[in-house]
């Protein structure tokens, strides 16, 4: 692959042009980017339950299944959730905890499962990386509890296990959570949807079109 | 079943004057209706959304502040991007205009060996008319959205940028899947019809390896892409091909990915009416195992670089495509999308369209618009529309003026009388009696003009005029006085 560098020349050229009076040297950007005005909330105002209850309203609103259990009867939580669905094939990701694996279901554990193999599941079990109450959001890092991307798009039923102290309420304060930022994101907010057809809200395009939630109060 | 023809009346540089493109769309009561529909439930939405953010005003600073920041050291930004996404495993392109860009993606898939793709929906490929241009060339393009589904089937032009085929109503979007899907019993219920998209798709989304896509935001400090939608066809399309295609305007970037706390807040509220979108997606050039094997990026510049130069128009550059401006144009309300001659319509379009066009073409567009400033209090990023269009309605004058044709134009031979007798008090007393005579043939007995001849009638086509009183004020002045002694 040959990149042309006469156009990446060209437009940097006319970019520095453009910006001939405002552009200074890298000190001065970082120190004006320091500088920039950020005087929206940062932290959310909420104690910890209401912070949990919004985010389960939120979930609700977007249609999503809430269950709520402990660490302990969490195994127990999610075959009740599994079994909910009336499926029978579930795909996971490798790393999942074995007593999650609830017994009575068909497991596709994901050690490089084939595209077609994941796409025949019914299901797929993961957990989480954070959420956001204010949004209804849960956010995805992709590593080994929440599995590959394509593990969470093709099954048509999402169970996903979120732990209460993964949950924060703004989306500033999940920022200001993450250490380094990650390769990989997705944030999902509700299932899927769409609203271009005379703006009605239609649950379930093409990603998962059933969200369940199991919020484990772990603190 | 795909069309190879762009569609002409999107295209800037033949599309005919705003004026006489919203006259048809103005005789298309269904049009009207439709997109009437449309924009009044997302502005009910939007508006509710906002009014429970009370920090919502210190996010558009936060967020017009990021992006002016961004434009001051786009350079700077944009090889950091460049940078960052080839040590993830990027392949960074520079494209100067549409047809290098074009080109770039078209090799790309030659080197694939692709005859077929399936794409996002990105504004910037309608932009340089990426479509055609690959059918023509022996490219299948698929597009995945369900609007874009519903424009490409129907062979429909878009009219909106977030939700493109918002002027389609659902028995109009049967009628073209039934024609196009081959499915004569489909009903018009939107759950139907969208069932029947998702059946569509989904074994191109499992078979076809090359997807292109656009780009909400290029993260300068990481080199990842965002992207932002609701369907899970972007995912699709960003995880299940072995090579993807991202082709972003040049201002995307953002400095740092803590950045997008304030533009996930912003963007979906203001584009949707939802706190947030169902799916964002956030990756970093070819991640092992999770993935495109292959990334590429076609930076565009095609015009925006130019658009920097300029201190006043700079500002449109900070758009970030919400497309809450055209939602709250009473001027689009009426129109809907396909009178602005461009794919971006409403007034985001009237302002960047013409300056993509370096005035060249569009040059209506600046005039479009009531200049009410509804636009410009829902924009995200506070870009200031209104002061854009008068600045480009001044470069369009003086451009007009100039011109040797145009010395007899009526406008303008007016304009040139009205500045010789305003200049002096005398001249323009006298012009102010005469008027008063030559009006009296005009005005009606209820004391108003209804019409007038010559180029007055383009005036009084849509509006009537009070007729001149009998008096002026100084005259009303200087007789009171005498009155008075």
């Amino acid at each position: 692959m040959t990149v042309s560098s006469s156009s990446r020349e060209a437009i940097l050229a006319a970019i520095r042009m453009g910006t001939a009076t405002t552009a200074k040297e890298a000190g001065w950007l970082h120190e004006a980017y320091q500088g920039l005005p950020r005087t929206y909330h940062h932290a959310g105002s909420l104690e910890s339950e209401a912070c949990l209850s919004l985010l389960v309203e939120r979930l609700r609103e977007y249609g999503a299944e809430i269950a709520e259990t402990t660490p302990q009867a969490l195994p127990d939580a999610i075959a009740a959730q599994l079994a909910s669905t009336g499926k029978r094939r579930f795909a996971a990701p490798a790393a999942l905890s074995s007593d999650w694996l609830a017994p009575g279901f068909e497991w596709h554990v994901d050690n490089d499962l084939p595209t077609d193999e994941i796409e025949h599941c019914e299901g797929v079990l993961t957990g989480a990386a954070a959420a956001i109450a204010d949004s209804g959001t849960i956010v995805l890092h992709h590593g080994p509890q929440e599995g590959r991307r394509l593990l969470t798009l093709l099954p048509d039923i999402h169970v996903c296990v979120l732990l209460a102290s993964q949950v924060v309420e703004t989306l500033p304060e999940y920022f200001r959570q993450c250490i380094a930022p990650p390769e990989l994101v997705t944030w999902i907010s509700g299932p899927s949807a769409t609203a271009d057809i005379e703006m009605t809200r239609i649950k379930g395009v093409h990603g998962p079109r059933s969200l369940h939630v199991i919020l484990v109060h772990d603190n | 079943m795909t069309t190879a023809q762009p569609h002409a009346e999107l295209d800037p540089r033949f599309a005919p004057p705003f004026p006489q493109a919203a006259l048809t769309v103005l005789r298309n009561p269904q049009l009207r209706r439709n997109v009437a529909h449309a924009v009044d439930i997302i502005q009910a939405k939007r508006g509710r959304l906002v009014a429970e953010k009370d920090d919502w005003q210190q996010l558009r600073s936060a967020a017009s502040a990021i992006r002016s920041h961004v434009l001051e050291s786009l350079g700077a930004y944009l090889e950091e991007f460049e940078v960052r996404c080839t040590a993830a495993g990027g392949i960074v392109h520079w494209a100067t205009d549409g047809e290098e860009a074009r080109r770039i993606i078209l090799d790309i898939l030659r080197q694939e060996q692709a005859s077929e793709v399936i794409k996002i929906k990105t504004m910037t490929s309608a932009e340089i008319q990426l479509n055609p241009f690959l059918e023509s060339n022996g490219v299948r393009v698929h597009e995945t959205d369900l609007a874009e589904i519903i424009l490409q089937l129907g062979e429909e032009p878009p009219s909106h940028i977030v939700v493109p085929a918002l002027h389609v109503n659902r028995s109009q979007v049967r009628e073209i899947f039934a024609r196009k899907m081959g499915l004569p019993e489909l009903s018009d219920d939107p759950q139907i019809l969208t069932a029947a998209a998702r059946r569509y798709l989904r074994e191109k989304f499992l078979t076809i390896p090359t997807a292109i896509g656009g780009a909400n935001y290029l993260i300068a400090e990481t080199g990842s892409v965002a992207v932002v939608e609701s369907e899970g066809n972007g995912r699709m399309c960003l995880t299940l091909p072995r090579t993807l295609i991202t082709l972003a305007g040049i201002e995307k970037v953002l400095p740092r990915f803590d950045d997008l706390e304030v533009f996930l807040q912003l963007l979906a509220r203001s584009a949707t009416g939802e706190r947030m979108n169902p799916y964002t997606s956030l990756w970093t050039g070819t991640v092992k195992g999770d993935g495109p094997e292959r990334f590429h990026v076609v930076l565009l510049d095609n015009g925006r670089s130019r658009i920097l130069r300029r201190p006043v128009e700079r500002q449109t550059l900070k758009c970030i495509r919400c497309a809450a401006c055209m939602n709250s144009c009473p001027v689009y309300r009426q129109t809907g999308g396909h009178a602005y001659g461009s794919v971006y319509p409403g007034p985001i379009g009237a302002i960047l369209t013409p300056q993509l066009q370096q005035l060249q073409h569009a040059q209506s567009l600046p005039f479009a618009s009531s200049l009410c400033g509804a636009c410009y209090e829902v924009c995200p990023v506070k870009i200031n529309i209104p002061e854009v269009l008068l600045e480009l309605r001044s470069q369009v004058t003086r451009q007009e003026r100039s011109q040797a044709r145009r010395f007899f134009d009526p406008l303008y031979l007016g304009l040139r009388l009205a500045n010789f007798l305003f200049a002096s008090p005398r001249r323009f007393h006298l012009a102010q009696r005469l008027g008063r005579i030559g009006a009296r043939l005009f005005t009606r007995k209820d004391g108003w003009i209804h019409s007038l001849p010559s180029v007055g009638g383009k005036w009084t086509l849509t509006r009537d005029l009070r007729g001149l009183p009998d008096e002026t004020f100084h005259e009303w002045w200087a007789n009171r006085k005498k009155e008075a002694r």
